[in-house]
């Protein structure tokens, strides 16, 4: 108990003697840990958004604007009368307007309040979903050809564009997650490498009265582990403000409604925060255990 | 205490430290080693503490046969060591207290027996007054009463002194000495390797001189050799 207390106090006391280089670490530690953090969550995203957009296995038809709500519901029913259609439902553009304003809340709703009745710039649609999703191309084709249509939102499009952009999300961050991890680890290694030269003459004491390896290596890689956990703690906070400001405003500017970090927040921050001390002890281990085996071995320097 | 059985050195660059070395140092004896430099007495002290192996031969000490210390045995082995060193090697951040103390922790002695311990081992060298000091603001006699007080906290059954009076006053080698001596009559072997003939006359204890890699002179006989 007495040995733990003082190699921890040790390891702490070695980051601030070697505050520059722990700073360096630390910042590095933070973007990697940043980006792993963002690209994880971007993923997550695009995963939620497709699920939205698979699951409802529909399109959205909507009616050349201006067209009466009587000749939209005939449109409705020539839809109906195709193969392969499941459901179809209208969506007046009221109805529409409604929504819209739900999604953005009661705040920004004020400005959209003069655009209802006749001043409402939404066209009347339908929401139809489909029986048989290998057919799909052909159903929303047989749809466009329909008179009074104006578009088709389709979203297999969509859905495709949304898998390439995660795609290259997850290669990209993972080869940028991987070379940082690297420079990370190189740089928190070195770092304690550098803590480890200043304490040259302590180890080579610690070894003339009988300190075992492990007692030389312990207050590095406690070192190793609050820099980790710092970086780790540091970033966790940054990226959950950071996504808190740029989903508050992408959700003011578009309709696009992101995941809410509330209930991942403490699953982030363990996260990080093993991530960081792992990334830390491992740091230590490799720049402690090439020091006693290549330089302090056993070394007494008579 | 210490044996060497045809112990013989040679680096991997083909230097040959120690040539088929045979030497038997007592419980409770007083060895003085002397040589000129380059002469093998590093080696000689590199071996006794593991630092290095013996190419040929075997080493004794206490009761364990080095051959067969293995690699993570070596700290257990050195706690029955004290080694004092020529540049003292004291911590410059650290209080003579801190200093001492450190050994202790480095073996996981408890905060309890530290306390109780460390002021008796000062008050041993004379040092009392100057537990609360740094280095710097000692003399290089004291320094080194610093460095054997260090030696000494964890009650080891041998001393391995390398020059310890090399970096003081010459007037204050003595009063070192004295204080190896005062330990030695205490039951701790010592073995301390100096240049200073003056202070191997004046002490009389035994001495074994290294040459070219070979003890060429034990004890009586050195003396003669060098009137």
């Amino acid at each position: 108990m007495n040995n733990i207390r003082y190699l921890f106090r040790e390891g702490v006391r070695n980051i601030w003697s070697n505050r520059t280089m722990s700073l360096a670490s630390i910042g590095v530690l933070v973007s990697c840990l940043l980006l792993t953090g963002a690209a994880v969550l971007f993923s997550m995203n695009i995963s939620a958004a497709m699920a939205t957009v698979e699951g409802t296995n529909s399109v959205r038809v909507y009616m050349d604007k201006g067209l009466p709500v009587l000749s939209s519901l005939k449109v409705g029913e020539q839809i109906k009368k195709l193969d392969n259609i499941k459901s179809c439902q209208f969506i007046s553009k009221d109805d529409a307007l409604q929504k819209v304003m739900g999604m953005i809340g009661q705040k920004d709703s004020t400005l959209l309040k003069d655009m209802t009745g006749k001043d409402n710039p939404l066209p009347d649609a339908f929401q139809v979903s489909f029986q048989d999703l290998s057919k799909y191309k052909n159903t929303v084709a047989q749809i466009k050809q329909i008179q009074g249509v104006s578009s088709v939102n389709d979203y297999s499009d969509v859905a495709a564009k949304l898998t390439n952009l995660d795609h290259l999300v997850t290669t990209v961050g993972f080869w940028i997650i991987l070379l940082l991890s690297l420079v990370s680890l190189f740089i928190i290694s070195n770092t304690i490498r550098v803590t480890m030269f200043s304490h040259r003459l302590e180890i080579n004491i610690m070894k003339s009265v009988g300190a075992t390896n492990w007692f030389v290596r312990v207050p590095f890689i406690v070192e190793g582990v609050f820099i980790g956990l710092l970086s780790g703690l540091l970033s966790s906070m940054i990226l959950c403000l950071l996504y808190d400001k740029l989903t508050g405003t992408l959700t003011s500017i578009t309709l696009f409604s992101p995941l809410d970090i509330g209930p991942l927040q403490w699953r982030i921050t363990l996260l990080f925060l093993v991530a960081g001390a792992l990334f830390g002890a491992i740091g230590g281990v490799i720049s402690i255990g090439k020091y006693l085996k290549k330089e302090g071995g056993e070394i007494v320097e008579w | 205490m210490i044996e060497f059985q045809n112990v013989s050195k040679v680096y991997s660059n083909g230097t040959k430290a120690l040539k088929n070395v045979n030497l038997h140092v007592d419980d409770g004896e007083f060895v003085f080693i002397v040589g000129s430099s380059g002469a093998g007495k590093s080696t000689f002290l590199k071996l006794i503490t593991c630092e290095e192996r013996p190419s040929q031969g075997e080493i004794v000490v206490g009761d364990q046969k080095l051959s067969q210390v293995k690699r993570g045995e070596v700290p257990y082995l050195r706690r029955m060591m004290g080694m004092v060193f020529q540049d003292f090697r004291l911590i410059q951040k650290m209080t003579v207290y801190e200093n001492v103390a450190f050994a202790m922790h480095v073996v996981g002695a408890s905060s309890r027996e530290i306390r109780r311990r460390v002021p008796y081992i000062l008050g041993l060298v004379n040092l009392q007054g100057k537990a609360d000091c740094h280095p710097r603001e000692l003399s290089g006699g004291e320094q080194q009463r610093v460095g054997l007080a260090r030696a000494l906290i964890n009650s080891p059954r041998l001393i391995i002194a390398d020059e310890p009076t090399g970096n003081i006053d010459p007037a204050l080698s003595f009063e070192i000495v004295d204080l190896f001596s005062e330990i030695n009559k205490r039951g701790t072997t010592i073995l301390m390797v100096t240049h200073e003939h003056s202070l191997v006359k004046h002490f009389g204890h035994r001495v074994v001189e290294i040459h070219n890699g070979s003890v060429v002179a034990d004890s009586c006989n050195w003396e003669a050799r060098h009137e």
